[in-house]
Protein backbone atom coordinates (compact mmCIF):
# COMPACT_ATOMS: atom_id res chain seq x y z
CA UNK A 1 0.00 0.00 0.00
CA UNK A 2 1.45 3.30 -1.04
CA UNK A 3 0.35 6.76 -2.06
CA UNK A 4 1.45 7.88 -5.52
CA UNK A 5 1.10 11.40 -6.95
CA UNK A 6 -0.51 11.66 -10.39
CA UNK A 7 -1.61 14.49 -12.68
CA UNK A 8 -5.32 15.22 -12.34
CA UNK A 9 -7.33 14.88 -15.55
CA UNK A 10 -7.60 18.29 -17.21
CA UNK A 11 -11.13 19.66 -16.82
CA UNK A 12 -12.25 16.90 -14.48
CA UNK A 13 -14.40 19.35 -12.49
CA UNK A 14 -16.58 20.18 -15.49
CA UNK A 15 -16.83 16.49 -16.30
CA UNK A 16 -17.82 15.73 -12.70
CA UNK A 17 -20.61 18.28 -12.84
CA UNK A 18 -21.84 16.90 -16.16
CA UNK A 19 -22.33 13.48 -14.57
CA UNK A 20 -24.14 14.64 -11.45
CA UNK A 21 -21.14 15.01 -9.09
CA UNK A 22 -21.98 18.55 -7.91
CA UNK A 23 -20.40 17.98 -4.50
CA UNK A 24 -16.84 17.32 -5.73
CA UNK A 25 -15.97 20.47 -3.78
CA UNK A 26 -17.73 21.20 -0.47
CA UNK A 27 -17.65 24.69 1.07
CA UNK A 28 -14.74 25.59 -1.25
CA UNK A 29 -12.69 22.68 0.09
CA UNK A 30 -11.76 19.83 -2.27
CA UNK A 31 -13.70 16.68 -1.56
CA UNK A 32 -12.78 14.57 -4.59
CA UNK A 33 -8.97 14.66 -4.77
CA UNK A 34 -7.24 13.05 -7.74
CA UNK A 35 -3.81 14.60 -7.22
CA UNK A 36 -2.71 11.20 -5.91
CA UNK A 37 -3.95 7.63 -5.65
CA UNK A 38 -3.38 4.68 -3.37
CA UNK A 39 -1.87 1.51 -4.75
CA UNK A 40 -2.45 -1.94 -3.23
CA UNK A 41 -1.20 -5.39 -4.10
CA UNK A 42 -3.83 -7.98 -4.98
CA UNK A 43 -2.88 -9.93 -1.85
CA UNK A 44 -3.46 -6.86 0.34
CA UNK A 45 -6.91 -6.42 -1.18
CA UNK A 46 -7.98 -10.05 -1.09
CA UNK A 47 -6.41 -11.24 2.14
CA UNK A 48 -6.42 -8.12 4.29
CA UNK A 49 -9.62 -6.34 3.20
CA UNK A 50 -12.00 -8.44 1.12
CA UNK A 51 -11.93 -11.64 3.18
CA UNK A 52 -12.08 -9.89 6.58
CA UNK A 53 -14.96 -7.72 5.35
CA UNK A 54 -17.07 -10.75 4.52
CA UNK A 55 -16.06 -12.52 7.71
CA UNK A 56 -16.83 -9.52 9.95
CA UNK A 57 -20.13 -9.07 8.15
CA UNK A 58 -21.12 -12.64 8.98
CA UNK A 59 -19.94 -12.23 12.57
CA UNK A 60 -22.12 -9.13 12.94
CA UNK A 61 -25.14 -10.87 11.41
CA UNK A 62 -24.59 -13.80 13.77
CA UNK A 63 -25.02 -11.46 16.75
CA UNK A 64 -28.53 -10.45 15.77
CA UNK A 65 -30.49 -13.50 16.98
CA UNK A 66 -28.95 -13.03 20.44
CA UNK A 67 -29.59 -9.29 20.51
CA UNK A 68 -33.27 -9.48 19.58
CA UNK A 69 -33.84 -12.02 22.35
CA UNK A 70 -32.10 -9.87 24.97
CA UNK A 71 -33.89 -6.90 26.49
CA UNK A 72 -30.63 -5.92 28.11
CA UNK A 73 -28.79 -5.71 24.79
CA UNK A 74 -31.65 -3.90 23.04
CA UNK A 75 -31.52 -1.35 25.87
CA UNK A 76 -27.74 -1.07 25.70
CA UNK A 77 -28.04 -0.32 22.00
CA UNK A 78 -30.51 2.48 22.71
CA UNK A 79 -33.36 0.91 20.72
CA UNK A 80 -36.63 2.52 21.89
CA UNK A 81 -38.76 -0.14 23.54
CA UNK A 82 -41.91 0.44 21.41
CA UNK A 83 -39.87 -0.69 18.39
CA UNK A 84 -38.32 -3.86 19.82
CA UNK A 85 -40.95 -6.12 18.29
CA UNK A 86 -40.74 -4.38 14.94
CA UNK A 87 -36.94 -4.84 14.89
CA UNK A 88 -37.38 -8.54 15.73
CA UNK A 89 -40.06 -8.97 13.10
CA UNK A 90 -38.01 -7.33 10.38
CA UNK A 91 -35.19 -9.78 11.11
CA UNK A 92 -37.39 -12.85 11.48
CA UNK A 93 -39.20 -12.07 8.23
CA UNK A 94 -35.72 -11.95 6.65
CA UNK A 95 -36.37 -8.50 5.18
CA UNK A 96 -33.68 -7.98 2.56
CA UNK A 97 -30.81 -5.55 3.05
CA UNK A 98 -28.94 -3.77 0.31
CA UNK A 99 -25.63 -2.35 1.40
CA UNK A 100 -23.27 -1.21 4.13
CA UNK A 101 -19.76 0.07 4.65
CA UNK A 102 -17.14 -0.90 7.22
CA UNK A 103 -14.42 1.54 8.12
CA UNK A 104 -10.93 0.17 8.68
CA UNK A 105 -7.61 1.41 9.95
CA UNK A 106 -5.14 -0.37 7.65
CA UNK A 107 -1.60 0.51 6.62
CA UNK A 108 -0.80 -2.32 4.21
CA UNK A 109 0.72 -4.56 6.85
CA UNK A 110 -0.98 -6.62 9.50
CA UNK A 111 -4.68 -7.00 10.09
CA UNK A 112 -7.10 -4.21 9.20
CA UNK A 113 -8.81 -2.98 12.37
CA UNK A 114 -12.56 -2.46 12.27
CA UNK A 115 -13.44 1.05 13.46
CA UNK A 116 -17.18 0.90 12.85
CA UNK A 117 -20.03 -0.31 10.68
CA UNK A 118 -22.02 2.21 8.63
CA UNK A 119 -24.87 -0.13 7.93
CA UNK A 120 -27.92 2.12 7.73
CA UNK A 121 -27.12 5.20 5.64
CA UNK A 122 -23.64 4.80 4.16
CA UNK A 123 -22.57 7.46 1.67
CA UNK A 124 -19.58 8.04 -0.66
CA UNK A 125 -21.17 5.36 -2.81
CA UNK A 126 -21.18 7.33 -6.06
CA UNK A 127 -17.57 8.42 -5.58
CA UNK A 128 -16.55 4.81 -5.03
CA UNK A 129 -18.74 2.94 -7.48
CA UNK A 130 -18.79 5.34 -10.40
CA UNK A 131 -16.37 8.25 -10.27
CA UNK A 132 -13.19 6.41 -9.22
CA UNK A 133 -14.01 3.67 -11.73
CA UNK A 134 -14.15 6.26 -14.55
CA UNK A 135 -10.99 7.88 -13.21
CA UNK A 136 -9.08 4.62 -13.61
CA UNK A 137 -10.34 4.04 -17.17
CA UNK A 138 -9.49 7.65 -18.08
CA UNK A 139 -5.99 7.51 -16.65
CA UNK A 140 -5.34 4.22 -18.43
CA UNK A 141 -6.56 5.74 -21.68
CA UNK A 142 -4.25 8.72 -21.16
CA UNK A 143 -1.37 6.34 -20.53
CA UNK A 144 -0.72 7.54 -16.98
CA UNK A 145 -1.66 4.17 -15.50
CA UNK A 146 -0.75 0.75 -16.90
CA UNK A 147 -3.44 -1.26 -18.66
CA UNK A 148 -2.96 -4.03 -16.10
CA UNK A 149 -4.01 -1.84 -13.19
CA UNK A 150 -7.25 -2.92 -11.54
CA UNK A 151 -9.46 -1.57 -8.76
CA UNK A 152 -11.33 -3.25 -5.92
CA UNK A 153 -14.68 -1.88 -6.95
CA UNK A 154 -17.52 -4.13 -8.06
CA UNK A 155 -20.09 -1.86 -6.40
CA UNK A 156 -22.12 -0.96 -9.45
CA UNK A 157 -22.26 -4.54 -10.76
CA UNK A 158 -23.31 -5.88 -7.39
CA UNK A 159 -25.89 -3.16 -6.74
CA UNK A 160 -27.42 -3.68 -10.16
CA UNK A 161 -27.64 -7.39 -9.49
CA UNK A 162 -29.15 -6.77 -6.06
CA UNK A 163 -31.86 -4.48 -7.44
CA UNK A 164 -32.66 -7.07 -10.09
CA UNK A 165 -32.87 -9.95 -7.62
CA UNK A 166 -34.20 -8.56 -4.32
CA UNK A 167 -37.94 -9.03 -3.79
CA UNK A 168 -38.83 -5.31 -3.81
CA UNK A 169 -42.33 -3.82 -4.17
CA UNK A 170 -42.99 -1.80 -7.31
CA UNK A 171 -42.98 1.08 -7.74
CA UNK A 172 -40.05 1.49 -5.39
CA UNK A 173 -39.43 4.92 -3.86
CA UNK A 174 -36.13 6.61 -3.02
CA UNK A 175 -35.95 9.37 -0.47
CA UNK A 176 -33.49 11.81 1.12
CA UNK A 177 -33.49 15.08 3.04
CA UNK A 178 -34.21 18.00 0.69
CA UNK A 179 -31.38 20.25 1.83
CA UNK A 180 -28.52 17.78 1.37
CA UNK A 181 -27.05 17.84 -2.12
CA UNK A 182 -24.61 15.10 -1.19
CA UNK A 183 -27.38 12.76 -0.01
CA UNK A 184 -29.39 13.50 -3.15
CA UNK A 185 -26.31 12.58 -5.21
CA UNK A 186 -26.05 9.24 -3.45
CA UNK A 187 -29.76 8.54 -3.90
CA UNK A 188 -29.68 9.59 -7.56
CA UNK A 189 -26.89 7.10 -8.16
CA UNK A 190 -28.78 4.28 -6.47
CA UNK A 191 -31.92 5.16 -8.45
CA UNK A 192 -29.92 5.25 -11.63
CA UNK A 193 -28.64 1.73 -11.00
CA UNK A 194 -32.10 0.55 -9.97
CA UNK A 195 -33.56 1.92 -13.22
CA UNK A 196 -30.82 0.17 -15.19
CA UNK A 197 -31.78 -3.08 -13.52
CA UNK A 198 -35.41 -2.56 -14.55
CA UNK A 199 -36.88 -1.49 -11.22
CA UNK A 200 -39.72 1.07 -11.45
CA UNK A 201 -38.07 3.77 -9.31
CA UNK A 202 -39.39 7.12 -8.09
CA UNK A 203 -37.99 9.89 -5.93
CA UNK A 204 -39.82 11.61 -3.10
CA UNK A 205 -38.38 14.18 -0.70
CA UNK A 206 -38.34 12.73 2.79
CA UNK A 207 -40.31 15.70 4.14
CA UNK A 208 -43.02 15.20 1.51
CA UNK A 209 -43.87 11.65 2.53
CA UNK A 210 -47.46 11.56 3.72
CA UNK A 211 -49.52 9.47 6.13
CA UNK A 212 -53.10 8.43 5.46
CA UNK A 213 -54.62 6.33 8.21
CA UNK A 214 -51.26 4.89 9.20
CA UNK A 215 -50.03 4.14 5.67
CA UNK A 216 -47.10 6.04 4.17
CA UNK A 217 -48.18 7.64 0.88
CA UNK A 218 -46.61 9.54 -2.00
CA UNK A 219 -47.58 13.02 -3.20
CA UNK A 220 -50.64 11.72 -5.01
CA UNK A 221 -51.76 9.75 -1.99
CA UNK A 222 -50.77 6.33 -3.35
CA UNK A 223 -49.36 3.88 -0.78
CA UNK A 224 -45.57 3.67 -0.56
CA UNK A 225 -44.92 -0.06 -0.34
CA UNK A 226 -41.18 0.08 -0.86
CA UNK A 227 -38.92 2.88 0.36
CA UNK A 228 -35.17 3.43 0.31
CA UNK A 229 -34.47 6.17 2.84
CA UNK A 230 -31.09 7.83 3.15
CA UNK A 231 -32.04 8.98 6.62
CA UNK A 232 -31.06 7.42 9.94
CA UNK A 233 -33.50 4.99 11.52
CA UNK A 234 -32.78 6.42 14.95
CA UNK A 235 -34.06 9.82 13.72
CA UNK A 236 -37.17 8.34 12.14
CA UNK A 237 -38.08 6.54 15.36
CA UNK A 238 -38.17 9.88 17.21
CA UNK A 239 -40.26 11.79 14.68
CA UNK A 240 -43.96 12.42 14.20
CA UNK A 241 -44.45 9.50 11.81
CA UNK A 242 -42.61 7.00 14.04
CA UNK A 243 -45.92 5.27 14.77
CA UNK A 244 -46.66 5.04 11.05
CA UNK A 245 -43.52 2.94 10.60
CA UNK A 246 -45.21 0.27 12.70
CA UNK A 247 -48.59 0.40 10.96
CA UNK A 248 -47.59 1.11 7.37
CA UNK A 249 -47.41 -1.66 4.79
CA UNK A 250 -43.96 -0.53 3.66
CA UNK A 251 -40.80 -2.51 3.01
CA UNK A 252 -37.77 -0.38 3.89
CA UNK A 253 -34.21 -0.32 2.66
CA UNK A 254 -32.29 -0.59 4.82
CA UNK A 255 -34.64 -2.77 6.91
CA UNK A 256 -35.26 -1.85 10.53
CA UNK A 257 -32.95 -4.60 11.83
CA UNK A 258 -30.00 -2.68 10.37
CA UNK A 259 -30.48 -0.30 13.31
CA UNK A 260 -28.70 -2.94 15.41
CA UNK A 261 -25.61 -3.00 13.18
CA UNK A 262 -25.30 0.70 12.30
CA UNK A 263 -25.07 1.20 16.04
CA UNK A 264 -21.62 1.68 17.62
CA UNK A 265 -22.88 -0.61 20.39
CA UNK A 266 -22.31 -3.51 18.00
CA UNK A 267 -18.56 -2.99 18.57
CA UNK A 268 -18.54 -3.99 22.27
CA UNK A 269 -20.95 -6.83 21.48
CA UNK A 270 -18.61 -8.12 18.76
CA UNK A 271 -15.69 -7.87 21.20
CA UNK A 272 -17.64 -9.77 23.89
CA UNK A 273 -18.31 -12.65 21.54
CA UNK A 274 -15.10 -12.68 19.49
CA UNK A 275 -12.54 -11.26 21.92
CA UNK A 276 -9.04 -11.29 20.44
CA UNK A 277 -10.17 -11.53 16.81
CA UNK A 278 -7.35 -9.97 14.77
CA UNK A 279 -9.65 -7.48 13.00
CA UNK A 280 -11.40 -6.30 16.15
CA UNK A 281 -10.37 -3.63 18.63
CA UNK A 282 -11.24 -3.95 22.32
CA UNK A 283 -14.50 -2.08 22.87
CA UNK A 284 -16.83 -1.51 25.82
CA UNK A 285 -20.04 0.32 26.62
CA UNK A 286 -19.25 3.67 28.24
CA UNK A 287 -21.15 6.07 30.47
CA UNK A 288 -19.94 9.08 28.48
CA UNK A 289 -18.77 10.87 31.64
CA UNK A 290 -15.70 9.08 33.02
CA UNK A 291 -12.44 10.67 31.90
CA UNK A 292 -10.96 8.89 28.91
CA UNK A 293 -7.55 7.22 29.33
CA UNK A 294 -4.75 7.62 26.79
CA UNK A 295 -5.11 5.14 23.94
CA UNK A 296 -8.92 5.20 23.86
CA UNK A 297 -11.62 6.65 21.65
CA UNK A 298 -15.16 7.51 22.76
CA UNK A 299 -18.02 7.48 20.23
CA UNK A 300 -21.78 8.01 20.56
CA UNK A 301 -23.93 4.94 19.79
CA UNK A 302 -25.45 6.93 16.96
CA UNK A 303 -23.31 9.41 15.09
CA UNK A 304 -22.30 10.13 11.53
CA UNK A 305 -19.18 11.45 9.80
CA UNK A 306 -16.99 11.53 12.90
CA UNK A 307 -19.31 13.84 14.81
CA UNK A 308 -19.00 13.89 18.63
CA UNK A 309 -16.00 11.58 18.63
CA UNK A 310 -13.37 12.11 21.33
CA UNK A 311 -9.96 10.47 21.46
CA UNK A 312 -6.69 10.47 23.40
CA UNK A 313 -3.62 9.03 21.70
CA UNK A 314 -1.28 6.79 23.69
CA UNK A 315 1.04 9.84 23.84
CA UNK A 316 -1.72 11.84 25.55
CA UNK A 317 -2.74 14.05 22.61
CA UNK A 318 -6.45 14.89 22.91
CA UNK A 319 -8.78 15.35 19.95
CA UNK A 320 -12.43 16.12 20.02
CA UNK A 321 -14.93 16.59 17.22
CA UNK A 322 -18.10 18.54 18.01
CA UNK A 323 -21.43 17.72 16.54
CA UNK A 324 -25.12 17.18 16.94
CA UNK A 325 -25.12 13.59 18.29
CA UNK A 326 -25.16 14.14 22.03
CA UNK A 327 -28.38 12.36 22.89
CA UNK A 328 -27.44 8.68 22.80
CA UNK A 329 -25.24 6.41 24.90
CA UNK A 330 -21.52 5.93 24.25
CA UNK A 331 -18.92 3.26 23.68
CA UNK A 332 -15.17 3.37 24.07
CA UNK A 333 -12.82 1.60 21.74
CA UNK A 334 -9.07 1.03 21.85
CA UNK A 335 -7.25 3.58 19.72
CA UNK A 336 -5.93 2.26 16.40
CA UNK A 337 -3.92 4.97 14.67
CA UNK A 338 -4.85 5.70 11.09
CA UNK A 339 -1.75 5.37 8.89
CA UNK A 340 -0.15 8.63 7.88
CA UNK A 341 0.81 9.36 4.29
CA UNK A 342 2.52 12.74 4.06
CA UNK A 343 0.33 15.14 6.01
CA UNK A 344 -2.78 13.03 5.80
CA UNK A 345 -4.38 10.27 7.82
CA UNK A 346 -6.01 7.58 5.73
CA UNK A 347 -9.17 5.56 6.34
CA UNK A 348 -10.48 2.69 4.24
CA UNK A 349 -14.19 2.25 3.70
CA UNK A 350 -14.97 -1.31 2.64
CA UNK A 351 -18.34 -1.90 1.00
CA UNK A 352 -20.72 -4.78 1.41
CA UNK A 353 -23.59 -5.40 -1.01
CA UNK A 354 -25.95 -8.11 0.13
CA UNK A 355 -23.43 -10.28 1.97
CA UNK A 356 -20.46 -9.81 -0.35
CA UNK A 357 -17.49 -7.45 -0.19
CA UNK A 358 -17.87 -5.02 -3.07
CA UNK A 359 -14.94 -2.62 -3.11
CA UNK A 360 -13.23 0.16 -1.23
CA UNK A 361 -13.19 3.94 -1.04
CA UNK A 362 -10.43 5.92 0.62
CA UNK A 363 -10.84 9.01 2.77
CA UNK A 364 -8.05 11.32 3.90
CA UNK A 365 -8.11 13.92 6.64
CA UNK A 366 -5.56 16.20 8.23
CA UNK A 367 -6.64 14.87 11.61
CA UNK A 368 -7.04 11.44 13.19
CA UNK A 369 -10.83 11.81 13.08
CA UNK A 370 -12.28 11.28 9.61
CA UNK A 371 -15.16 13.69 8.97
CA UNK A 372 -17.71 14.68 6.35
CA UNK A 373 -15.15 17.12 4.95
CA UNK A 374 -12.44 14.46 4.55
CA UNK A 375 -11.13 14.11 1.00
CA UNK A 376 -11.89 11.10 -1.18
CA UNK A 377 -8.98 9.62 -3.17
CA UNK A 378 -9.05 6.88 -5.82
CA UNK A 379 -7.05 3.66 -5.66
CA UNK A 380 -5.66 0.96 -7.91
CA UNK A 381 -4.52 -2.64 -7.58
CA UNK A 382 -1.14 -3.31 -9.18
CA UNK A 383 1.34 -6.02 -8.27
CA UNK B 1 -12.00 -7.43 -27.00
CA UNK B 2 -10.09 -6.58 -23.89
CA UNK B 3 -10.93 -8.83 -20.98
CA UNK B 4 -11.86 -6.74 -17.94
CA UNK B 5 -9.91 -7.55 -14.83
CA UNK B 6 -11.67 -9.25 -12.02
CA UNK B 7 -11.92 -6.85 -9.10
CA UNK B 8 -13.95 -4.05 -10.61
CA UNK B 9 -17.35 -3.68 -12.25
CA UNK B 10 -17.67 -4.70 -15.88
CA UNK B 11 -19.21 -1.31 -16.49
CA UNK B 12 -20.08 1.79 -14.50
CA UNK B 13 -22.65 3.69 -16.52
CA UNK B 14 -25.29 6.25 -15.76
CA UNK B 15 -28.58 6.70 -17.53
CA UNK B 16 -30.45 9.43 -15.72
CA UNK B 17 -27.80 11.40 -13.83
CA UNK B 18 -26.36 12.70 -17.11
CA UNK B 19 -28.11 15.68 -18.75
CA UNK B 20 -28.46 14.12 -22.22
CA UNK B 21 -30.37 11.22 -20.76
CA UNK B 22 -32.47 13.58 -18.64
CA UNK B 23 -33.51 15.46 -21.76
CA UNK B 24 -34.39 12.21 -23.46
CA UNK B 25 -36.53 11.17 -20.51
CA UNK B 26 -38.38 14.48 -20.55
CA UNK B 27 -39.42 13.68 -24.09
CA UNK B 28 -41.24 15.95 -26.46
CA UNK B 29 -41.16 19.71 -26.89
CA UNK B 30 -42.49 22.41 -24.60
CA UNK B 31 -46.22 22.72 -24.11
CA UNK B 32 -47.89 25.90 -25.35
CA UNK B 33 -49.53 28.26 -22.89
CA UNK B 34 -53.18 29.10 -23.56
CA UNK B 35 -55.33 31.98 -22.42
CA UNK B 36 -57.59 31.70 -19.40
CA UNK B 37 -59.12 34.33 -17.11
CA UNK B 38 -58.88 34.96 -13.40
CA UNK B 39 -61.54 36.71 -11.30
CA UNK B 40 -62.42 37.39 -7.70
CA UNK B 41 -66.19 37.18 -8.30
CA UNK B 42 -68.71 36.43 -11.11
CA UNK B 43 -69.57 40.15 -11.22
CA UNK B 44 -65.96 41.06 -11.87
CA UNK B 45 -65.94 38.42 -14.62
CA UNK B 46 -68.96 40.06 -16.27
CA UNK B 47 -67.31 43.47 -15.96
CA UNK B 48 -64.57 42.11 -18.27
CA UNK B 49 -67.22 41.86 -21.04
CA UNK B 50 -67.93 38.18 -20.47
CA UNK B 51 -71.50 36.83 -20.63
CA UNK B 52 -72.85 37.01 -17.06
CA UNK B 53 -74.45 33.55 -17.32
CA UNK B 54 -71.11 31.98 -18.31
CA UNK B 55 -69.39 33.82 -15.48
CA UNK B 56 -71.95 32.48 -13.04
CA UNK B 57 -71.58 28.96 -14.44
CA UNK B 58 -67.77 29.02 -14.24
CA UNK B 59 -67.95 30.33 -10.68
CA UNK B 60 -70.44 27.61 -9.70
CA UNK B 61 -68.18 24.90 -11.16
CA UNK B 62 -65.20 26.28 -9.25
CA UNK B 63 -67.22 26.42 -6.05
CA UNK B 64 -68.29 22.82 -6.49
CA UNK B 65 -64.70 21.69 -7.04
CA UNK B 66 -63.39 23.67 -4.06
CA UNK B 67 -64.10 21.10 -1.28
CA UNK B 68 -62.65 18.30 -3.39
CA UNK B 69 -59.42 19.92 -4.54
CA UNK B 70 -58.52 22.45 -1.82
CA UNK B 71 -55.41 21.35 0.13
CA UNK B 72 -56.42 19.62 3.37
CA UNK B 73 -54.91 20.05 6.80
CA UNK B 74 -55.38 17.96 9.90
CA UNK B 75 -55.88 21.11 11.99
CA UNK B 76 -56.67 24.80 11.61
CA UNK B 77 -53.24 26.02 12.82
CA UNK B 78 -51.37 24.22 10.05
CA UNK B 79 -53.82 25.55 7.48
CA UNK B 80 -53.55 29.12 8.75
CA UNK B 81 -49.76 28.87 8.77
CA UNK B 82 -49.97 28.54 4.99
CA UNK B 83 -52.99 30.71 4.19
CA UNK B 84 -53.25 33.27 6.97
CA UNK B 85 -55.31 33.81 10.12
CA UNK B 86 -59.04 33.55 9.50
CA UNK B 87 -58.50 32.32 5.94
CA UNK B 88 -59.34 28.65 6.59
CA UNK B 89 -62.60 26.77 6.93
CA UNK B 90 -63.77 23.31 7.90
CA UNK B 91 -63.56 20.77 5.10
CA UNK B 92 -66.32 18.18 4.68
CA UNK B 93 -63.79 15.34 5.10
CA UNK B 94 -63.14 13.81 8.52
CA UNK B 95 -60.09 12.18 10.04
CA UNK B 96 -59.74 10.17 13.22
CA UNK B 97 -59.26 13.26 15.43
CA UNK B 98 -61.91 15.47 13.77
CA UNK B 99 -62.38 17.53 10.63
CA UNK B 100 -59.84 18.49 8.02
CA UNK B 101 -59.37 22.20 7.31
CA UNK B 102 -58.91 23.90 3.97
CA UNK B 103 -58.23 27.45 2.75
CA UNK B 104 -61.19 29.57 1.65
CA UNK B 105 -61.68 30.02 -2.08
CA UNK B 106 -60.34 33.46 -3.06
CA UNK B 107 -61.28 33.55 -6.72
CA UNK B 108 -61.68 31.35 -9.77
CA UNK B 109 -59.97 30.45 -12.98
CA UNK B 110 -62.27 30.50 -16.03
CA UNK B 111 -60.80 28.43 -18.81
CA UNK B 112 -63.81 27.91 -21.02
CA UNK B 113 -65.03 31.47 -21.53
CA UNK B 114 -66.17 31.09 -25.12
CA UNK B 115 -67.50 34.52 -26.04
CA UNK B 116 -65.23 37.20 -24.74
CA UNK B 117 -66.04 40.58 -26.33
CA UNK B 118 -66.85 38.95 -29.66
CA UNK B 119 -63.30 37.60 -30.20
CA UNK B 120 -64.24 34.93 -32.70
CA UNK B 121 -60.76 33.54 -33.49
CA UNK B 122 -60.12 32.90 -29.81
CA UNK B 123 -63.50 31.19 -29.60
CA UNK B 124 -62.80 28.88 -32.50
CA UNK B 125 -59.35 28.04 -31.24
CA UNK B 126 -60.61 27.12 -27.79
CA UNK B 127 -63.63 25.24 -29.07
CA UNK B 128 -61.42 23.18 -31.34
CA UNK B 129 -59.07 22.45 -28.47
CA UNK B 130 -61.94 21.51 -26.20
CA UNK B 131 -63.31 19.19 -28.86
CA UNK B 132 -59.93 17.49 -29.14
CA UNK B 133 -60.03 16.96 -25.38
CA UNK B 134 -56.63 18.49 -24.75
CA UNK B 135 -55.12 21.89 -24.05
CA UNK B 136 -58.19 22.69 -22.01
CA UNK B 137 -58.20 24.61 -18.77
CA UNK B 138 -60.99 23.50 -16.44
CA UNK B 139 -62.88 26.12 -14.43
CA UNK B 140 -61.56 25.87 -10.89
CA UNK B 141 -61.14 27.60 -7.53
CA UNK B 142 -58.10 29.76 -6.72
CA UNK B 143 -56.35 30.50 -3.43
CA UNK B 144 -53.90 32.99 -1.95
CA UNK B 145 -50.95 32.12 0.28
CA UNK B 146 -50.43 33.90 3.60
CA UNK B 147 -47.06 35.34 2.59
CA UNK B 148 -48.11 36.31 -0.96
CA UNK B 149 -51.57 37.84 -0.91
CA UNK B 150 -51.33 39.27 -4.43
CA UNK B 151 -50.94 35.98 -6.32
CA UNK B 152 -53.80 33.70 -7.31
CA UNK B 153 -52.78 30.05 -7.01
CA UNK B 154 -54.44 26.79 -7.95
CA UNK B 155 -55.20 24.16 -5.31
CA UNK B 156 -51.90 22.48 -6.19
CA UNK B 157 -50.04 25.78 -5.54
CA UNK B 158 -49.39 26.77 -9.15
CA UNK B 159 -49.36 30.58 -9.44
CA UNK B 160 -51.61 31.69 -12.32
CA UNK B 161 -51.97 35.48 -12.07
CA UNK B 162 -51.37 38.50 -9.84
CA UNK B 163 -54.41 40.47 -11.02
CA UNK B 164 -57.89 39.78 -12.37
CA UNK B 165 -58.38 39.38 -16.11
CA UNK B 166 -56.76 37.34 -18.89
CA UNK B 167 -53.62 35.32 -18.18
CA UNK B 168 -51.51 32.64 -19.88
CA UNK B 169 -51.37 29.17 -18.35
CA UNK B 170 -49.98 25.79 -19.36
CA UNK B 171 -52.97 23.43 -19.28
CA UNK B 172 -51.00 20.53 -17.78
CA UNK B 173 -50.03 22.73 -14.81
CA UNK B 174 -53.62 23.58 -13.88
CA UNK B 175 -55.45 20.26 -14.00
CA UNK B 176 -57.42 19.91 -10.75
CA UNK B 177 -56.83 16.76 -8.71
CA UNK B 178 -58.65 15.52 -5.64
CA UNK B 179 -56.61 16.64 -2.62
CA UNK B 180 -54.98 13.78 -0.79
CA UNK B 181 -55.97 13.70 2.83
CA UNK B 182 -52.46 12.94 3.96
CA UNK B 183 -50.60 14.37 6.91
CA UNK B 184 -47.13 15.39 5.73
CA UNK B 185 -43.84 16.53 7.20
CA UNK B 186 -43.69 13.70 9.71
CA UNK B 187 -40.09 12.86 8.79
CA UNK B 188 -37.11 15.19 8.68
CA UNK B 189 -37.45 17.13 11.93
CA UNK B 190 -34.27 15.67 13.44
CA UNK B 191 -32.30 16.73 10.39
CA UNK B 192 -33.53 20.29 10.79
CA UNK B 193 -32.69 20.42 14.49
CA UNK B 194 -29.26 18.95 13.96
CA UNK B 195 -28.52 21.15 10.97
CA UNK B 196 -29.17 24.13 13.24
CA UNK B 197 -26.76 22.66 15.82
CA UNK B 198 -24.06 21.82 13.26
CA UNK B 199 -24.57 23.76 10.02
CA UNK B 200 -21.56 22.17 8.31
CA UNK B 201 -23.04 18.70 8.38
CA UNK B 202 -23.59 18.11 4.67
CA UNK B 203 -25.10 14.68 4.88
CA UNK B 204 -27.35 12.48 6.96
CA UNK B 205 -25.56 9.48 5.60
CA UNK B 206 -22.14 8.64 6.93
Amino acid sequence: MKKVPIAPRPGWQAFAESVGFQFHTIDNEPYWDESAYYQFSLAQIEDDLEAPTEQLHQMALDLIPDIIRSEQQLSQLGIPEPFWDAVKDSWQRAEPHLYGRMDFAYDGKGPAKLLELNYDTPTSLYETGFFQWVWLEDQQMRGLLPAGADQFNSLQDKLEQAFAELPLPRPFYFSSVTESQEDKGTVDYLMDIALQSGLDSRYIQLEQIGDIDGQLVDLEGYPIQGLFKLYPWEFMLQEEFAGTILSSDTRFLEPLWKLLLSNKGILPLLWQKYQGHPNLLPAFFDDGKTALNPGWVRKPLFSREGANVELITPQGEKLQQGGPYTDSGYIRQAFAPLPRFGDSYTLIGSWVVGDLAAGIGIREDNSLITKDSSRFLPHIILD
Amino acid sequence: MQKKPFKRSRKAALIFMVPAATLALQGCGAEKAVEAQVFNTPDECAAFYNPPAQCQAAFAEAQALHPQVAPKYANKQECEADFGTGQCETAPQQHAQGSFFMPMMMGFLAGQMLNRGGMAPQQQQQTAAAAAGRNTVPNQPLYKARDDQSTFRTATNTPVASQPGPTQVRPSAVQPKPATLARRGGFGAQAQQRAAAAPRQATYGG
